[in-house]
């Protein structure tokens, strides 16, 4: 038998899948987005890091069980440390519940953390930590070893974590973002514009903004 | 014969496509999810990696290997069909464990691995079992 024949066909058909599997990669990121809705301008109260009176607002809707968000979040790091004045870093929480077992608590967890001055820390430990309480029966008690860490006095970081007011500040986050259309984690807004697609990395990040800020003189 | 080594190209193909595109899209940012919606939460877990390698890298030499196998059957090498078997039954092992994973550890699912579970059955189901050599 000739293996002349079975090796074009396998050739073509290497190719063929490359092909397809390559278009499929970039017609889904490159899918303009079906009429962003646009942020409220008034956030209401928020955690935020960076010159409270920066030119660029950038929201986060996140959830701290979401691997993506994970993903995003040293990106948000290296571009606050990029540019420390030009840009407002503001998180809200977006706990998918439905899929995330441990979100909502987790979110809870930074805002406890945050009545201690503790929030952006905890939410390091978050991330950081993910895999570990995300897949724990009892992650109460690991968000308690995190504010033990961080030095939190831990009667008021469990009495916080349980208090109404917290939680209502997580709903609201959520209103806020169900109201911007906002359908997954993460999501981002730019002075208000929903970045999409989400960038691959700090560099688009960055080219995301500048496009908001010329369009915005 | 002929028609089981087509349907194995076949579906080799189909996954070649599936793995090939989620290793492109993984490192990129979301995943669109429109049907399980926790691909996310699988693909950037700690169990879809191996060696630091991801996992679909390996479904993606997985199936050009059954693809071309199925081929060289389609084209008259009918004992190359068996030869699949044994990579067959590593990869429908592999991702039982995978999909078991999904439902009990991670608690999501993610569309573009479960049909690749679905393709690596049905490629392992149509494989014929390597025939042991009669003695003389």
């Amino acid at each position: 038998m000739s293996k002349t024949k079975p090796i074009i066909v396998i050739a073509v058909a290497i190719a063929l899948a490359a092909s397809a599997a390559v278009y499929l990669s970039r017609q889904s990121s490159d899918e303009p987005a079906s009429a962003p809705a646009p942020l409220a301008v008034n956030l209401g109260e928020s955690r935020f890091l960076g010159n409270p009176d920066a030119p660029v607002t950038l929201v986060e809707f996140g959830d701290y069980q979401c691997p993506s968000c994970k993903h995003y979040h040293p990106m948000t790091k290296e571009l606050l440390r990029r540019h420390p004045d030009k840009v407002k870093f503001e998180f809200r929480h977006f706990p998918l519940v439905e899929i995330h077992r441990n979100a909502m608590g987790a979110a809870l967890a930074a805002e406890a953390a945050g009545e201690q001055g503790k929030f952006w820390e905890m939410h390091d430990l978050l991330f950081q930590w993910q895999e570990k309480w995300s897949a724990s029966s009892n992650p109460e008690s690991e968000f308690l070893a995190y504010a033990a860490q961080l030095g939190l006095d831990s009667n008021r970081f469990m009495q916080v974590m349980r208090s109404p007011e917290v939680q209502q500040r997580i709903l609201s986050d959520i209103t806020r973002g169900r109201q911007a259309s906002v359908m997954g984690t993460p999501t981002f807004f730019v002075n208000g514009q929903r970045i999409e697609p989400l960038p691959a990395n700090v560099d688009e990040f960055i080219r995301a903004m500048d496009d908001q800020l010329r369009a915005a003189r | 014969m002929k028609l089981r080594a087509a349907a194995i190209a076949v579906l080799s193909f189909v996954g070649m496509v599936d793995s090939l595109y989620l290793s492109l899209k993984r490192g990129a940012g979301p995943i669109p999810c429109t049907i399980t919606g926790g691909c996310n939460d699988v693909l950037y877990s700690a169990y879809s990696e191996l060696a630091g390698i991801p996992i679909s890298w390996f479904g993606l030499a997985f199936y050009t290997v059954a693809l071309s196998f199925a081929v060289f059957a389609g084209f008259g090498q009918t004992r190359s069909l068996a030869w699949i078997f044994w990579p067959a039954a590593a990869a429908f092992a592999i991702s039982m464990g995978l999909v078991g994973i999904q439902a009990f550890v991670l608690r999501a699912y993610c569309e573009y691995c479960l049909l690749s579970a679905g393709l690596v059955t049905a490629i392992f189901l149509l494989t014929p079992r390597p025939r042991r050599a009669q003695p003389a």
